[in-house]
């Protein structure tokens, strides 16, 4: 019998601290200060799940997994990969060797041994090779940890734009069936993502994108995005909500429930009072 | 036969886009040709049509990710079987006037990486087959179609600030801190911060004050042969001077942050990353007087995809709007060959410790 897979609501976003935010230069360098302790970090994390979130969204990095080391209690991670620091992400050379080497380097032994049949014979095709990446990366966080694995924007928006949906449908396979927790997808093309996985059959148990009432980050364009997440049969876990820094949370996050999100992803960088603000969302 | 053999496609008969779509082909299957790739398909009335790479892993790679259209090995091979409309140029920068060349005269617009050639001759070579070949010739520059400096510069050419007193300008990025980091960005390209990063941002500054008759420019070499810090003036020939600076060295910049601050007789304008600020003295060009701040996240947002930024496909689709017949684009070859000289001019003036240099005309 196989246990359902419950998609979170409620994840507190800590990609800013990967570089990846629209948020201001000052705030991002506000926050890389506030969070070099690994202790501050720890602390914030703790608050957020006490607050009501179901877990974090964010990539694995050794600032990261210091700070859950401080904690005592186990922090669900929705582990966005392959890690991607801002510079890679910018100019994302698609190739998957070098990803593979270094995250070959740093996996134990097990992946490692998993990985190298996985894609065997697969030749150049990102569908069966992308698995083995993620098995190498999934490594950095624990199983009582894992609470879903979101394929990284840089990828999937490259897949989105070749059109390659096996990708897609194999990688949410082998995220349920290896993990068994919810596959994710991350995407900055949100309304153009939806429509693809609809016109291919395809379903991943999440997607996450920008839904904000200025249209920040909406792509093909806000409308377009508005009538694709309504209409959705995916459910969206909504970032992005105060497009950079120039609305409020709270309205960022109400237009995106009544637009038909599922869930919200507020990132640290929207949040000024990390544990009010959750517990106000998680109400 | 230079057909990839991992492609599945007949290469052999396939002529342009279909429906009248403009026929797209891209050369240099590295991170940015990747990326127009991918971006190709979602341009209006563009298709994808081929690629090339000499590097079989590329192209297998590509191939891995979807991507369907044939892959060849050869520029040449390419043009012969294909005929494009359209040509992006992204291979490394000793290999890349050959092939621009290659693609203008098979009767192709191209859009090329910066910068176009190793020297500024080469480069009005190019820039002069082009214009007799009447081929759209378009060079990257990303900064040009930055929503927030685009904004800057419509305000600055509806005259918000009034005549220029004082100009002073910035990119900065922490991407250089030690001889191993020096070494790989040296072998990149042709000179340092200045060539390999900030020439977007002095490209911006032609485009808002067009082109200095003299400049003077000191550098720094913190960790190896190429600059990792410039400090330049620049003269224009009504005689305001518009001070540059830029760093790969400088901490606390993952993204590279750019920088301009204008004082002019009506006020100041600031423009970063984040947001274009008028402080006007009177409501002018229509801008309201007193403080006026508008963040870079509040600028329209006209890209239909996103592969890194917002400016990345604005570029392109204004190349190819460009390829289909509507007017010129900022980044031409000729405004590239305009930011080379200056370039050229900078560093001389660095060979002679900063003594003045002029620009060529």
């Amino acid at each position: 019998m196989t246990r359902a897979l419950v998609v979170p609501r409620l994840l507190l976003g800590a990609r800013v601290l990967s570089g990846v935010t629209r948020a201001s230069r000052d705030r991002m360098l506000e926050l890389a200060a506030r969070y070099r302790e690994p202790e501050s970090l720890a602390v914030t994390l703790s608050k957020a799940l006490d607050a009501g979130a179901e877990g974090v969204l964010c990539s694995p990095s050794p600032a990261l997994r210091a700070a859950l080391t401080e904690l005592k209690r186990t922090v669900p991670i929705a582990a966005v990969l392959p890690g991607l620091d801002v510079r890679e992400r910018l100019d994302f050379e698609p190739t998957l060797e070098p990803l593979l080497r270094r995250a070959g380097a740093g996996a134990p032994f097990g992946a490692r041994l998993r990985a190298r049949f996985l894609g065997v014979g697969a030749g150049g095709d990102w569908a069966r090779r992308v698995p083995r990446l993620v098995e190498l990366e999934a490594a950095a966080v624990s199983r009582a940890e894992r609470c879903a694995v979101v394929l990284a924007a840089p990828i999937a928006d490259r897949a989105l734009a070749a059109g390659h949906a096996r990708l897609f449908a194999r990688f949410t396979d082998y995220v349920r069936r290896r993990f068994r927790v919810p596959a994710g997808i991350e995407t900055g093309n949100l309304g153009t993502m939806l429509g693809s996985l609809a016109e291919w059959g395809v379903t991943p148990d999440f997607v996450v994108g920008p839904v904000n009432p200025r249209g920040v980050g909406m792509k093909p364009d806000r409308d377009a995005t508005l009538a694709m997440l309504r209409r959705a049969s995916v459910p969206v876990l909504a970032s992005e909500l105060c497009a950079g820094g120039s609305i409020a949370l709270a309205e960022g996050a109400r237009f995106a429930l009544e637009n038909g999100a599922y869930g919200l992803v507020p990132d640290l960088a929207d949040l000024d009072d990390v544990p009010n603000e959750l517990k106000a969302l998680a109400r | 036969m230079t057909i990839d053999p991992s492609s599945s496609s007949d290469a052999s008969h396939s002529p342009a886009g279909r429906n009248g779509a403009l026929a797209v082909a891209v050369v240099g299957l590295g991170a940015r040709g990747a990326a127009h790739a991918a971006m190709a398909g979602t341009l209006p009335g563009c298709e994808l049509v081929a690629v090339a790479d000499v590097r079989g892993t590329a192209r297998r790679e590509l191939r891995g990710l979807g991507h369907k259209a044939p892959a060849f090995s050869r520029l040449d091979t390419l043009l012969h079987k294909i005929t494009p409309d359209a040509v992006f140029v992204s291979v490394p920068l000793a290999s890349r006037p050959a092939l621009v060349r290659a693609a203008l005269e098979a009767g192709c617009a191209v859009f090329s990486e910066r910068p176009l050639a190793p020297t500024a001759e080469a480069t009005a070579e190019l820039v002069a087959l082009a214009a007799s070949t009447n081929a759209p010739l378009a060079v990257s520059c990303p900064l040009l179609f930055e929503p927030v400096f685009d904004a800057a510069r419509r305000a600055l050419r509806l005259g918000a600030i009034g005549r220029i007193a004082d100009a002073r300008a910035s990119m900065n990025a922490s991407r250089v801190f030690g001889a191993r980091d020096a070494a790989r960005m040296a072998r990149l390209g042709r000179g340092g911060v200045l060539a390999q990063m900030s020439a977007e941002l002095l490209s911006l500054l032609l485009v808002m004050f067009g082109v200095p008759s003299t400049v003077s420019a000191t550098a720094s070499r913190l960790y190896g042969d190429v600059e990792d810090e410039m400090h330049a003036m620049m003269a224009l020939a009504d005689g305001t001077e518009v001070g540059f600076d830029s760093s790969w060295s400088a901490p606390g910049h993952p993204r590279p942050a750019t920088v301009i601050e204008l004082a002019g007789e009506g006020g100041r304008l600031l423009v970063s990353d984040d947001a274009l600020e008028l402080d006007l003295t009177a409501v002018r060009g229509g801008y309201p007087a007193g403080h006026t701040r508008r963040r870079a996240t509040e600028m329209d947002e006209p890209a239909r995809f996103d592969l890194g930024g917002e400016a990345r496909w604005l570029e392109d689709a204004a190349f190819a709007r460009w390829a289909q017949g509507s007017e010129a684009p900022l980044n031409t070859g000729a405004q590239a060959l305009l930011t080379q000289r200056v370039i050229e001019a900078l560093y001389a003036s660095v060979e002679n410790q900063g003594a003045p240099a002029e620009v060529r005309a």
